[in-house]
């Protein structure tokens, strides 16, 4: 029989992180320095560098902060510099920036990662991509929300006041089904070049299913994601964003029928949208500024609004299994910031054999 | 030698803040120009212009000037607390409603008092943690502000005057009323 490490010794250090008050409410792995120091020998950038802050609460986030929380988080130390690509990605969205951590919405980070990275570290690229079940996709976006509760300090019930909060905060990383998709990487959208191992980021509130796997025509399919698009309950403004997270079916079943993901997010952004009456009727139809407000006046019941203004509002992805024609519209948050990040390269010193 | 479990905060060499400064307070607001920072929420325009009629119409304030904080999210930017310091003597601001407005709601009346205006935040009930919250981490514990029921942004326009009305004695009182 070999020898485990004590398991008493592991729990009373699991509480120790509990009374702390450090915890998203699952355990936590103590961090060590030795520890700390692995995460910090993948990447060249300074422990003290600051990566992010949230100017109103007077908080900032260090490579160093993020490196334990990192660890905390259940990440491996080769991990940290996707930790830090899907960061800085993140403080590239105007929302992570400026009140979202404490918005009502509660919204979600969704990381994408790109490129041989994603073979490299053992990330799910196929089934189950909204997870769980896989450390990588697991851990990383984990360690977004320790930084945000510990670094930042926005708590739940405190500065972050989330009414209901969303199934999979803190829990979505999707690695594309690069190997399945007939169109480019993600990253590509995002400006980097073919094959890079890049992570992108943005800001959810909430991930819809569309099933179609009843019509043999890409246009019926793109009419039924259309249909969950253009959903009133989750039209606030004038305009919206919602990607969509296309499984390998749908999206070779477009391409195939001659549709480039630009072709499909024109398509979206023509046929997206409600009448004046659908938008009367739940009190939407009224515009002030951006705002919508419910305006009594019936005259622009025939009107047909679109919603969503530009390709950069429909960011394509395609994940999942070839098994099922089972879709996902994922909805923004703000405004994709249409930008990958290059995940820089782990010094050679430290890669596992 | 165990090592020591590392805190993920950074928060550990806490200073003390120094406590930021309170304004003088006037007897009344008679010839008062009073400063309505409007934070963009649904109804929070209305509101405080409703407040501002009323200062005017019962409280002998010489008259408002309006200003909207695009970034409801963040502290007024500093020139506008500048501009508005220049031209008003006290600052109406809210309606804080949701997650992060309350919160920066506050730290604007902090704002404004260091700048020497007494200034009354005005929150919806439902975000008095938050707003507490803050008032902790920019050095005032404890900062006075006045409350509205929640919700705000629902209401109709008469019962927005209502509500008003209904908090005009807290804003005055905050406005006047030493410590």
């Amino acid at each position: 029989m070999t020898q485990t490490p004590d398991p008493e010794q592991a729990q009373a250090a699991i509480e120790y992180c509990y009374a702390q008050g450090w915890s998203d409410g699952l355990p936590l792995v103590p961090a060590s320095q030795p520890l700390v120091d692995r995460f910090l020998a993948t990447t060249s950038r300074s422990p003290d560098e600051v990566i992010g802050e949230v100017e109103q609460v007077g908080r900032d986030c260090t490579v160093y902060l993020a490196a334990v929380n990192a660890a905390m988080a259940g990440c491996l130390p080769e991990y940290f510099p996707v930790v830090l690509a899907a960061f800085d990605a993140l403080m590239r969205e105007r929302a992570a920036r400026g009140g979202g951590w404490q918005s009502t919405s509660g919204p979600a980070p969704m990381i994408v990662v790109n490129g041989p990275v994603r073979h490299e570290l053992g990330f799910n690229t196929g089934g189950g991509a909204f997870g769980p079940g896989f450390r990588p996709n697991a851990t990383i976006p984990r360690a977004i929300g320790l930084i945000v509760r510990n670094a930042f300090g926005i708590h739940p019930h405190v500065l972050e006041q989330a009414t209901q909060g969303l199934p999979g905060r803190w829990s979505i990383c999707l690695a594309e089904n690069e190997e399945e998709s007939p169109w480019p990487p993600f990253a590509t959208d995002g400006g980097q070049s073919d094959g890079a191992s890049a992570v992108s980021a943005t800001l959810l509130r909430t991930c819809e299913f569309v099933d179609n796997r009843h019509t043999p025509d890409p246009e019926q399919v793109l009419a039924d994601i259309a249909d969950t698009i253009s959903r009133t309950g989750s039209l606030i403004f004038r305009d919206t964003s919602a990607g969509v997270v296309f499984c390998p079916e749908h999206a070779q079943m477009l391409a195939e029928a001659g549709f480039s993901k630009q072709g499909v997010q024109e398509w979206l952004m023509e046929h997206c949208g409600r009448t004046g009456a659908d938008l009367r009727r739940v009190g939407k139809n009224g515009l002030r500024g951006i705002g919508r407000f419910a305006d009594p006046d019936h005259s622009a019941d025939d009107t047909f609004s679109r919603i969503l203004p530009s390709p950069l509002h429909v960011p394509i992805v395609v994940a999942g299994a070839r098994n099922a024609a089972i879709s996902m519209v994922v909805r923004i948050f703000g405004e994709w910031s249409g930008t990958a990040t290059p995940v820089a390269p782990v010094p050679a010193a430290l890669v596992r054999p | 030698m165990p090592y020591p479990i590392l805190d993920p905060t950074g928060t550990t060499t806490t200073a003390a803040k120094p406590q930021p400064a309170r304004a003088h307070r006037r007897h009344d607001l008679k010839g008062a120009i009073v400063g309505l920072l409007v934070n963009t929420k649904q109804n929070a325009a209305p509101f405080l212009d409703e407040i501002g009629r009323l200062l005017v119409d019962q409280h002998g304030a010489r008259g408002t000037v309006a200003r909207t904080k695009v970034n409801f999210a963040a502290p007024a930017p500093e020139d506008l607390v500048k501009e508005m310091a220049a031209s008003c003597d006290v600052i109406v601001t809210g309606i804080g409603d949701c997650g992060s407005c309350s919160a920066s709601a506050v730290a604007d009346g902090i704002v404004f008092e260091a700048a020497g205006l007494p200034a009354a935040a005005i929150c919806s009930d439902a975000f008095k943690v938050t707003a507490d919250a803050m008032a902790g981490l920019r050095g005032a514990p404890g900062y006075r502000y006045a409350t509205t029921p929640h919700p705000v942004a629902v209401l109709t326009a008469e019962q927005v005057k209502q509500r008003a009305a209904n908090v005009l004695d807290d804003v005055v009182a905050l406005l006047t009323e030493d410590e």
